[in-house]
């Protein structure tokens, strides 16, 4: 892919069509309608942002991997203490958008595991040694954070797409079972429970299906987010909005991936949710994901009571606001909502540039997490103001658009979607600034 | 009279769409009774869309099926029927919005001609590929 190099249509000076907006967020939408980001384009905020994206590809390039390997080999192993190390084959398993052989390359580097992400499995923050004291020492990628995405969108579903529904279709059941049956049938026991308790079994391939899912909607990010970060490098991204636009073109690009769940058994291929079915990148993974993750997921265990008569959490599933848009970072380290350990994986790979500006402000190296926490939630303000121009561009109209009700249906969709940052929580506010680290 | 496919392949500018339709498999499905009502975007359409989108979806049949159900109804209507519901459920199973009569529009997608009529059902062209949501 190459970078988005055409200035926004929308720069181009003219009286307005439209009347101003009257929302509370009226300058961050005319912002979008001008084709620009939520988040201000300055050159710190780019310098943020793309480092951050580099820093999070890294154990991105590991999620994706041990998600697929655990949906297609571990499976539903009972007892899996090995399911965060990775074998030798994933590895090395290609990225379909990165290196020669892609299906469409976006990241001009190799498509087998980042170097610096092997060299962090090899020593981590330690030194050289078995890889089971690296687990037992935590001294590895928190694949549990990745987990908690996935439990994210397996848990809220019914965030469109056809994915969920599919799940309970009778055809899935039947996949999943033929599955089951092939992966115990040395194992009479656990057979004998699957036979008395069938549904548990089909709930635990539900999440696994999830697991798959969420590696393919990843495997794509990784180049991405890596691409992106060589563009800067290079000095051929230049502002906030091109990089937006990178992202936008990045999911159309893919929008037709197919998600699907394959699992290996003894060398056969059970097809669970066959390629056949339809299941595109961005209607089953990238939306479902934005909405789970970004906006919704859930409290931290312990800090928010489930109980209905403490109100202490929305009655309605779709009001949840836990996601990194709305997040308070400063309780990082602690039973804070914030996904602290996705901030230590990336504290490992932060570009210099990063550290260094990081050094510069607030307590320096003693609050980097919080300080790239926020970097985070600015590149992540960065990446859904991306998904809300890519769903315009898709359902509605040009931002150049000449006809006035047009432009009014851009509006009314910019409007709702800045809606569902007047709650309080929401951070949109913050990151209109520079002084909020 | 002709087709769906052939009129499409006489008129000419439905390139992208044609091969679209025979590397998704829906060309027997098309060719038959029907009858079926298609919003058939031009090849400008298609390239409209950022780099790479095509060419994905060509290289996954089913999806680009999925993407093409879009486009058909089941049914031949014409544009006077279109336009007295305000949306109508395509072979994809999303609802197609009909947005205006005058200019008539389809989802976001603006009628560049409409009401031609084949064998096997109605032809609406429109100037940009329309997608589920």
């Amino acid at each position: 892919m190459t970078p988005p190099t055409a200035a926004s249509p929308a720069s181009v000076s003219r009286p307005p069509l439209i009347p101003p907006s009257q929302h509370r967020w009226a300058e961050v939408i005319h912002r979008l309608e001008a084709g620009g980001s939520m988040l201000p384009d300055t050159p710190e905020n780019l310098m943020q942002i793309i480092g951050i994206y580099k820093a999070y590809a890294v154990p991105m390039d590991f999620y994706w991997r041990d998600l697929l390997y655990i949906a297609e080999r571990v499976f539903l192993a009972p007892i899996r203490p090995f399911k965060y190390f990775l074998p030798q084959e994933y590895l090395d398993r290609p990225n379909a958008y990165a290196g020669d052989q892609a299906d469409l390359r976006i990241w001009r580097g190799e498509a087998g595991a980042h170097p610096e992400l092997l060299a962090f499995i090899d020593k981590g923050e330690t030194t050289r040694m078995p890889k089971l004291l690296h687990h037992l020492w935590h001294d590895r990628i928190n694949m549990e954070f990745a987990e908690a995405c996935m439990q994210a969108m397996l848990w809220h579903q019914g965030m469109g797409g056809r994915f969920n529904d599919f799940l309970d279709s009778e055809t899935y059941r039947a996949n999943a079972d033929r599955a089951i049956r092939a992966f115990f049938r040395r194992n009479p026991l656990m057979l004998g429970l699957y036979r008395l308790f069938p549904d548990m079994f089909l709930e635990q391939v539900k999440q696994l299906s999830y697991y798959a899912n969420l590696g393919l909607f990843w495997e794509v990010m990784a180049p991405v987010f890596f691409e992106m970060s060589d563009l800067y490098d290079e000095g051929k991204l230049t502002t906030v909005p091109a990089a937006m636009d990178f992202l936008v073109n990045g999911i159309f690009a893919v929008a037709g991936r197919p998600i699907y769940h394959e699992v290996v058994i003894d060398g056969e291929c059970f097809e669970i949710i066959p390629r056949s079915e339809g299941f595109t990148w961005l209607y089953e993974a990238a939306l479902p994901y934005v909405e789970a993750v970004f906006y919704r997921t859930s409290p931290f265990r312990g800090t928010k009571s489930y109980n209905a008569q403490a109100g202490q959490v929305p009655e309605d599933q779709a009001d949840f606001h836990y996601g990194i848009l709305y997040a308070d970072l400063f309780p990082v380290g602690s039973a804070g909502i914030p996904p602290t350990l996705l901030m230590q994986d990336m504290l490992h790979f932060l570009p210099p540039y990063l550290q260094e500006l990081y050094r510069q402000h607030k307590r320096g190296e003693e609050d980097q997490l919080i300080q790239l926490g926020v970097t985070f939630q600015r590149s992540m303000y960065n990446v859904t103001s991306a998904v809300i121009q890519a769903l315009r561009a898709a359902l509605l109209y040009p931002l150049d658009d000449t006809d006035p009700e047009h432009l009014q249906a851009n509006r009314r969709f910019f409007e709702a979607q800045m809606d569902r940052f007047l709650r309080p929580e929401a951070r949109l506010g913050a990151i209109q600034t520079q002084e909020y680290r | 009279m002709a087709t769906i496919l052939e009129t499409a392949r006489s008129a000419g500018g439905f390139s992208t769409l044609l091969t679209a339709v025979e590397v998704a498999g829906l060309t027997a499905a098309l060719e038959g009774p029907g009858p079926f009502t298609v919003f058939a975007p031009v090849d400008a359409a298609f390239e409209a869309l950022p780099p790479g989108t095509v060419a994905t979806l060509v290289s996954n049949p089913p999806q680009l099926a999925r993407i093409l159900k879009y486009h058909v109804l089941a049914g031949a209507h014409r544009r006077s029927a279109l336009v007295d519901q305000p949306e109508w459920e395509s072979l994809e199973g999303a609802p197609v919005p009909i947005r205006r009569a005058e200019p008539f529009e389809v989802k976001n997608a603006t009628v560049l001609s409409a009401d031609l009529v084949c064998d096997n059902g109605i032809v609406h062209v429109i100037d940009r590929v329309i997608l589920p949501g």
